[in-house]
């Protein structure tokens, strides 16, 4: 019960997440007595850095094998078919494997650590109202200060998570998982939710490591206690309706809401740790208008992909943007600014292709800073599975849609203008 | 087995006598006397050369071979040979070739059998080169234009691609002037509900002579993207502006 206790002051809540169950299994090794106590801390602090440690890789093309959620529950299935007896020895296994964790020792993260321990020498967040914006604004601070700027993703948040244990060490008190933000800029999430309790707990608790400003969860055509999972644990606005708002409404809804500088959009059926959206707000904050999920690396060869990836595509080649791949404001995460949100105006966020278009056709700055795999964590439904795919028959209509507006505000050939064709020869008007 | 039967019975049919050749021709002339070769061991009843903007003697190639020679001093541009010589046509099946591509002509009987047998339009079965994530923008347009006409089943399966054959009939309800923008024309046959099907493969790919592409830009692969966007322009305007899709529930009036 101590334990619990323990790691729940960690900010790790112990029902789910792995960190969690590893800083549960770091706990009991360690026993009761003081020395192993310390231990404990720390490998509450590893188990926390390897959960952080997956998002750090976002934008390279290969990811870590074996980390995030996926794992947990692959494990979680194969305990289960197991039996019983079988769960204790993997307990143990998980016990081993989380005290054999290297400490964490990247120049970035010992940078950030030597600035929060002198931070938290320094100032007190005791009287902030809102402490982990404070922080983070001591951490915009010495960023600035040490001009940070070539720092990957990665280790920009191996240096804001030292910073934070270094900060909550100097103070003697246990770090919290937070995850620090690379803007001083107001930031929103906006989370549409359907019928996802079992997912939208982990991503709200994931949306509470942030400092964010507003968080918006829509929460639309759902029977099951998706709403009670959000505000169980979340002081975010939580907007209920109880007819479906249909695909994309919610973050429409989400961004009328939102006043932030920069807004962040998510579903409520894929996990996505705090640290993986840290490159989305990142962008947006340098420049970017719309940041994508670069969801380049998850591709299948294209004989294999779906329709729905191919009409991506053929939408992004067409407008100029065949860099841009399969990435598509369809997919989450994906972050907007200020400036975008106003250009696109909210009855084309609804359609988000053809948001898209209009944000070429206007100029905007389009990036794909990180990479999530939202392909595999996507929530299979009966209507966006199999042969009478209504999800994909939508989404490729959006993109139909898209490409209608992108001819009558450019032409309908767009930038492939036929100036060697002999029309008139042909015999016809056309 | 009943695939036997099927071909046998086609097989049996009358012979393909009543069939018009369309080549179009633009200096061509290293390939086009062994392309006329092969389209002769076809006993058609017409080769169309469309001659355009030929200076090499392609078209003095054609017209000491028997073939029908439709001559234009000025380039056509691509594509507006074939419309030239469909309405030019009198057999009751076109077969669309090109003057740079040498097909033997028992590769060129599949087409005219289907046709035949009651396909409207008969496509090649090449999809173009498939094996990475990522294909050239041409690929990725077929693909799209066949997925947003609701016929993903062609897959890259493309008017724009030769080989191919269509009844006269079916040429008529497309209309001649539309073939010479291939992908428009496959959107008017797929939404006049035409039996558009693709019979046949043949790896163009390897065929296409290098030549076709120019290093760094590439005009004729954004001329068949444009061709692309146009058929899908037509086909919205011809539907809606979804092309008929399913908008699910999405409640548009909430918010604004």
């Amino acid at each position: 019960m101590q334990q619990r206790a323990r790691a729940t002051a960690s900010g790790l809540k112990p029902s789910s997440s792995r960190a969690a169950v590893q800083a549960h299994g770091a706990g009991r090794f360690a026993g009761g007595s003081a020395a192993p106590r310390s231990k404990a801390r720390r490998n509450t602090r590893t188990a926390a850095h390897k959960a952080g440690a997956r998002p750090g890789q976002a934008g390279r093309v290969k990811r870590a094998k074996g980390a995030g959620p996926a794992l947990s529950s692959g494990r979680r299935a194969a305990a289960a078919k197991r039996g019983k007896r079988p769960a204790v020895l993997l307990r143990r296994r998980r016990v081993k494997r989380a005290a054999a964790m290297p400490r964490i020792s990247s120049a970035a993260y010992q940078a950030g650590y030597r600035a929060g321990r002198e931070d938290g020498l320094r100032v007190s967040l005791e009287h902030e109202p809102f402490r982990i914006k404070a922080l983070n604004r001591h951490w915009m601070a010495r960023t600035q200060a040490q001009q940070r700027g070539g720092l990957s993703w990665r280790q920009f948040n191996e240096a804001s998570k030292g910073y934070v244990h270094g900060y909550f060490r100097a103070r003697k008190q246990v770090p919290p998982p937070w995850v620090l933000l690379p803007t001083d800029k107001s930031v929103a999430a906006i989370v549409s939710v359907r019928n996802e309790e079992k997912t939208i707990g982990s991503v709200v608790r994931q949306l509470n490591r942030l400092p964010l400003d507003e968080v918006y969860v829509i929460v639309n055509g759902s029977t099951d206690r998706s709403f009670q999972q959000v505000r169980e644990r979340s002081q975010a606005c939580v907007l209920s309706f109880p007819e479906a708002l249909g695909h994309d409404v919610g973050r429409a809804m989400g961004a009328k809401l939102a006043q932030a500088d920069i807004l962040l959009f998510l579903d409520g059926d894929i996990v996505i740790p705090a640290e993986a959206l840290i490159p989305f707000i990142g962008a947006v904050d340098r420049g970017a208008d719309l940041a994508l999920n670069d969801i380049g690396p998850y591709l299948n060869p294209f004989a294999k992909q779906d329709q729905v990836t191919h009409m991506k595509q053929f939408l992004n080649a067409s407008l100029g943007r065949h860099d841009l791949g399969a990435n598509s404001l369809t997919a989450v995460p994906h972050a907007l600014s200020r400036k975008a949100v106003e250009t696109l105006g909210l009855p084309n966020l609804m359609v988000p292709p053809k948001a898209q278009a209009l944000a070429v056709h206007r100029g905007l700055r389009i990036t794909a800073p990180g990479s999530v795999n939202v392909i595999r964590g996507n929530k299979r439904r009966r209507e966006n599975t199999g042969r009478n795919n209504q999800v994909a028959d939508l989404i490729i209509g959006d993109h139909v849609e898209a490409l209608k507006l992108a001819g009558d505000l450019a032409g309908e050939r767009l930038a492939f203008v036929d100036a060697l064709r002999q029309r008139e020869q042909t015999g016809g008007e056309g | 087995m009943r695939i036997l039967n099927k071909n046998h019975s086609a097989l049996l049919r009358a012979p393909t006598s009543k069939v018009s050749v369309i080549i179009p021709v633009m200096n061509e002339r290293k390939t086009l006397a062994a392309v006329l070769r092969e389209v002769k061991k076809l006993k058609p009843l017409e080769i169309i050369v469309v001659a355009n903007g030929s200076t090499d003697g392609s078209a003095a190639i054609a017209s000491k071979s028997g073939a029908k020679v439709l001559t234009f001093d000025q380039p056509l541009g691509h594509d507006v040979g074939r419309s030239i010589g469909a309405r030019h046509a009198a057999g009751e099946i076109l077969l669309f070739l090109d003057g740079d591509m040498v097909i033997p002509a028992a590769q060129l009987r599949p087409y005219l059998r289907a046709v035949e047998r009651g396909v409207d339009v008969a496509l090649n079965r090449y999809n173009g080169k498939l094996s990475r994530s990522t294909v050239h923008p041409v690929v990725l347009a077929k693909h799209a234009l066949n997925t947003v006409l609701g016929r993903p089943d062609l897959k890259g399966a493309s008017l724009t691609t030769i080989p191919h054959a269509m009844s006269r009939q079916a040429a008529q309800t497309i209309g001649f002037e539309q073939l010479a923008v291939p992908p428009k024309a496959q959107a008017i046959a797929i939404q006049h509900r035409l039996k558009v099907k693709a019979v046949h493969l043949i790896q163009v790919g390897k065929l296409n002579p290098v030549r076709r592409r120019e290093k760094g830009a590439d005009p004729l692969g954004n001329l068949i993207v444009g061709d692309h966007l146009e058929a899908i322009n037509w086909y919205a305007k011809a539907t809606n502006d979804r092309g008929l899709r399913s908008d699910l529930s999405r409640n548009r009036h909430i918010v604004r």
